[in-house]
């Protein structure tokens, strides 16, 4: 779901984008050889073809070279009975697979999912595209032009890794701004939020920077609790993070705020209240309008409008009700577990019914 | 007569194509085609395919190459215990030929359980965040908040006490499962905390149920159900305070414990990890560390003999309490101006001397 985050900064991106030469840079730093995914989770596309992958189990961010720059005018996708099909080929059935995370890439149109093939420890880790005719295809990692940077693990600095062995870091959502992937994890041990930012094309000098996030609430109690999704987003022309929070406050953080080694204090301007995590937002426009579209586990599919974003005043009183950005929830999207945008008028959805899972493209509300 | 057509039968049968699964090696192979000789690796699809014995899926992922004069295909991934694999070829001028493989699956018993739950005592602070179920085998993941309920002294279910996140948070080896409380039901002033309420209650009774449903990674459900019964004290919401700590120096020429003992339990993953023992030079001292009754005390037993001297302890920061606060720092703050005051060291220091 997390490619058209980019689009966020898209014109800046095309501009880039035209001139071949940045192209050429942005790859050419990929070596092709064995991509060593342990684990496939989070996904996001960076320009020209680069799909950046976020592998928790070996603590890494790779860059992948799908070599996939071809337009296409393609409007739809729709592959029902989808896991059944991807289990198929995978060798097995649709009850030992897992669908991570959904990105478009925005050239192509194609579909690309992060999958798990078994559910254990040692399940493999595989990327498999889907194009408008519906053949799927796995994206072979044997031999691919990639990059991949190491995440710092604070166990490892701090202790010398006794015990640390058990501390892994679920990298919950990637984002490409401006020549950085931005990354959002959460620890299986500590409660806190760090926010990665990762200059591309990766270099092993410059892990990038890590930035605590700390959040109000209606009262006066600020906690630096994980970010769970984010869409960067340009609110009155600067750059933003819109973050969404495992305690669901929808927080604004500026980009230029986000310093190495700095505590930010962000705003909370939105809260969707109680049983609903955030999975998944993209940004679009729609009769003149900006719109956010979030998908939740438990609240179904929500849309906010995204103007006038830096109007709304920080929550800091108690109200008795659901506050801040106004929402609606459109009951014709239900269960929706992954989310992106394919083009200006649809999203790409994946939805679950029992254990299967269907794709498809839907009319952005 | 009859002998030499029969004979001429049998070498005919010897002789046709026919697929043959060589389970030792997980490969199924197109044996006596004269057409395998020719045929380049990467065209053996248009031959030979193997898909799962299911209607409309595609093939299998995996290689092809000639190997005796036979096209040899070997799929990416493991074949799967209990699935039955479809080999077809479809060879030029001839019906095609199809052989169904079934592969046998063992018959195992269920023999994984919860071996322990952290924290151990049964006496949980209000504000508790977290739950760590160490298993005896590697689980299966995706599945694990169907398996976990909350239920109080009635046996009443608790309305989405925890946080069910889609990237559930195993450690590497698939044996440990850390499990958060909703921190919008924590965190106060929070909409969810106003709609729902907080999850524990002071002075109540609570069991958290692992049903035995929950397969492991061998596809096996659990030999046993778990439940851990506890009561519901006073939340906590200051910081972990290093004052409160006392340490109990061992004597030179020994290899004797080192402990520290904390006024209240401690994160038991956390606690394993932050602390270390340093000489007055700075240098590590190697040692196990073990973990005491309740998560409050840290017993550390060195490699070598002690040397007299003076030590400390580093203690990391982001060592917490049952209820997330760290040291210096409370889950939850309600000046943010303080932050930036306190988080500018990562580690702490408690001296101590070994006479």
């Amino acid at each position: 779901m997390t490619a058209f985050r980019i689009t966020i900064c898209a014109a800046l991106s095309i501009l880039l984008l035209t001139s071949a030469g940045v192209a050429v840079q942005q790859t050419s730093s990929l070596k092709a050889g064995k991509a060593e995914l342990q684990s496939a989770g989070a996904l996001a596309f960076g320009p020209d073809g680069v799909l950046f992958v976020g592998d928790s189990m070996g603590g890494k961010i790779f860059a992948l070279d799908t070599e996939d720059r071809t337009a296409s005018q393609a409007t739809a996708v729709e592959v029902p009975g989808m896991s059944e099909k991807i289990a198929a080929m995978l060798g097995t059935t649709a009850d030992q697979i897992q669908v991570n995370d959904v990105a478009v890439n925005p050239v192509s149109k194609k579909t690309y999912l992060s999958v798990s093939r078994g559910l254990g420890p040692t399940a493999a880790a595989v990327i498999v595209r889907i194009d408008s005719t519906s053949k799927i295809e796995a994206l072979s990692l044997d031999n691919i032009k990639h990059a991949s940077v190491v995440l710092p693990n604070p166990v490892n600095a701090s202790t010398g890794g006794r015990g640390g062995n058990a501390r892994l870091q679920a990298i919950t959502d990637l984002a490409f701004v401006d020549n950085r992937v931005f990354v959002a994890g959460l620890s299986n041990e500590e409660f806190s939020s760090t926010l990665r930012a990762i200059p591309f094309p990766f270099s092993q000098a410059d892990k990038g920077t890590n930035v605590e996030i700390w959040h109000g609430s209606h009262n006066r109690f600020e906690t630096n609790s994980p970010i769970r999704t984010f869409l960067p987003y340009k609110v009155n022309n600067e750059q933003t993070i819109l973050a969404s929070y495992t305690c669901t406050p929808l927080v604004k953080i500026p980009v230029a705020s986000l310093q190495a080694g700095a505590k930010v204090m962000g705003t909370t301007i939105a809260e969707f209240g109680a049983g609903n995590t955030p999975m998944d937002m993209i940004s679009y426009t729609k009769g003149g309008q900006n719109f956010i579209l979030m998908t939740n586990d438990r609240r179904g599919v929500m849309k906010f409008s995204a103007d006038g974003l830096e109007k709304f005043n920080p929550i800091t009183n108690q109200v008795p009700d659901k506050a801040g950005v106004p929402y609606e929830t459109i009951a014709a999207l239900t269960n929706v577990v992954q989310l992106d945008k394919f083009d200006a008028q649809r999203a790409v959805v994946v939805t679950r019914t029992g254990t299967n899972l269907d794709l498809k493209t839907v009319a952005l509300p | 007569m009859a002998r030499g057509v029969l004979a001429a039968c049998l070498l005919l049968v010897v002789q046709s194509p026919a697929i043959r699964f060589d389970g030792g090696r997980n490969l199924f192979v197109l044996e006596n085609w004269a057409g395998a000789a020719q045929i380049r690796p990467e065209r053996g699809g248009d031959v030979l395919t193997v898909s799962v014995d299911a209607p409309n899926v595609p093939a299998l992922l995996g290689q092809y190459r000639v190997e005796n004069k036979s096209l040899v295909f070997a799929p990416q991934f493991p074949l799967q215990p209990g699935l039955s694999y479809r080999a077809t070829a479809k060879l030029p001028g001839a019906t095609p030929i199809t052989t169904v493989v079934r592969i046998p699956k063992p018959d195992l018993k269920p023999t994984t359980v919860v071996e322990r739950v952290y924290p151990s005592t049964n006496v949980l602070p209000e504000n508790q965040l977290k739950f760590y179920i160490h298993f005896s085998s590697p689980m299966a993941r995706g599945f694990a908040y169907q398996h976990i309920s909350l239920v109080d002294e009635s046996g009443a279910r608790v309305d989405v006490p925890f946080l069910e996140l889609g990237e559930e948070l195993w450690d590497r080896d698939g044996k440990r499962f850390t499990l958060f409380f909703d921190p919008g039901r924590i965190k106060r002033g929070l909409l969810s905390q106003q709609e729902l309420g907080i999850a524990l209650h002071e002075g109540k009774r609570y069991s958290l149920v692992i049903d035995k449903s929950w397969k492991d990674a061998e596809g096996q459900a659990m030999a046993s159900e778990f439940r851990k019964t506890f009561r519901v004290g006073t939340a906590e919401r200051k910081a972990v305070d290093l004052k409160s700590w006392v340490v109990r120096a061992p004597q030179s020429g020994t290899r004797n414990v080192l402990t520290v003992t904390f006024p209240k339990p401690m994160d038991h993953a956390i606690l394993q990890r932050e602390l270390d023992v340093v000489s007055v030079g700075g240098a590590v001292v190697s040692g196990g560390v073990a973990i005491g009754p309740e998560e409050k005390t840290w017993i550390f037993t060195p490699d070598a003999a002690w040397k007299k001297g003076a030590y400390s302890i580093r203690v990391g920061t982001a060592t917490a309490d049952l209820a997330g606060n760290m040291i210096d720092r409370p889950f939850e703050i309600d000046v943010f101006e303080r932050v930036d005051q306190n988080l500018n060291r990562s580690t702490r220091s408690l001296e101590f001397r070994v006479d």
